[in-house]
């Protein structure tokens, strides 16, 4: 399910079938122009990946919407803001909630967090299209389904 | 010498230009119109364009389902995107090509075949454990109400060819 019109009709009608929430968490930066690329690759990647997950597992999985947070700002607050996040989704009842991030930074934070941090080793794509990408996404999506399997 | 040479009128010149540009201004009203005539003629040479190559050789297509995934191209308003289609590909025991559409007609995941160890020769969902047999028909007492879309096909110099999902009634 998707945070959109459609998606959250169904949602209010068979809520009991859907227990998962995943948070997309996306970093922004402008001040390191050597890092541009690398931050923006993320963004796009992780999109898709969030994507793809969400349509394998679309019965059961809430996409919430992406998180923007600063790459290089004080983790810690952005910590307590996501706790929030999370207790907001907790309103309604979810018994899973998944942060997924390719920024290993948050790994030294997973204390702080509420949620189950999925942290998912980054790789970059000059395009996201290709053919090898689109494989490598769907490999590794389909260790992340396995692994959000394993929590229901 | 140069009185002898055949001069051209005002009222020649005139009459050539008129009929020239009258000419023009009748062959921009005359060429869509004639365009639209033989529009239908000029479309029926790419009639199956919702059929798309899904990359897969007929002779590689076993009895055992296999999962293909292809885009497709797609026009929503202003917004094209290419999103991604999948199938579970099998020949049945008299040979005839099966395709069928991965997404659960429960909550719309994404079926696997033989998804899980207890239940063999069968889709499984992972979302609810909903159930399939290998024609696609959901198992009674599962949480899906209807069997697996069926995709139209087509097979051309050897290649699959997949349209649209047909969805069928509940078992």
């Amino acid at each position: 399910m998707q945070w959109t019109k459609r998606d959250m009709g169904v949602y209010v009608g068979s809520k009991e079938f859907i227990d998962t929430a995943i948070i997309p968490i996306l970093p922004f930066q402008l001040s390191q122009e050597s890092n541009l690329s690398k931050s923006t690759s993320k963004r796009e990647v992780l999109s898709i990946f969030a994507t793809e997950i969400e349509k394998e597992l679309s019965g059961r999985v809430l996409l919430i919407p992406n998180y923007y947070y600063l790459e290089y700002g004080d983790k810690l607050e952005e910590a307590k803001r996501l706790n929030s996040w999370n207790e907001e989704i907790q309103k309604q009842p979810f018994e899973h909630v998944f942060i997924l991030t390719f920024d290993s930074g948050w790994k030294r934070f997973e204390k702080d967090l509420q949620a189950n941090l999925l942290w998912v080793p980054g790789f970059q794509a000059d395009d996201p299209n290709s053919d090898e990408m689109r494989q490598m996404i769907r490999g590794q999506v389909s260790d992340v389904v396995e692994l959000i399997r394993s929590y229901w | 010498m140069s009185e002898e040479k055949q001069q051209v009128s005002r009222r020649q010149f005139l009459n050539y230009t008129l009929t020239g540009v009258g000419g023009f201004m009748a062959a921009g009203m005359l060429a869509p119109m004639l365009r639209m005539a033989v529009d239908p003629v000029l479309k029926s040479t790419s009639s199956d364009g919702d059929f798309v190559n899904v990359g897969l050789a007929v002779e590689d297509i076993t009895t055992t389902p296999q999962r293909v995934d292809w885009q497709i191209e797609q026009v929503d308003g202003w917004y094209e995107s290419k999103p991604g289609r999948s199938a579970w590909v099998y020949k049945d025991d008299k040979g005839d090509i099966i395709a069928l559409s991965p997404v659960c007609t429960h909550l719309g995941c994404v079926v696997s075949w033989e998804g899980n160890e207890s239940h063999p020769n069968e889709f499984f969902c992972p979302c609810h454990d909903g159930r399939y047999t290998k024609d696609g028909v959901n198992v009674p007492g599962t949480p899906p109400l209807a069997p697996l879309a069926t995709y139209e096909q087509k097979v051309e110099n050897g290649i699959l060819y997949l349209g649209k999902a047909i969805s069928r009634k509940g078992a």
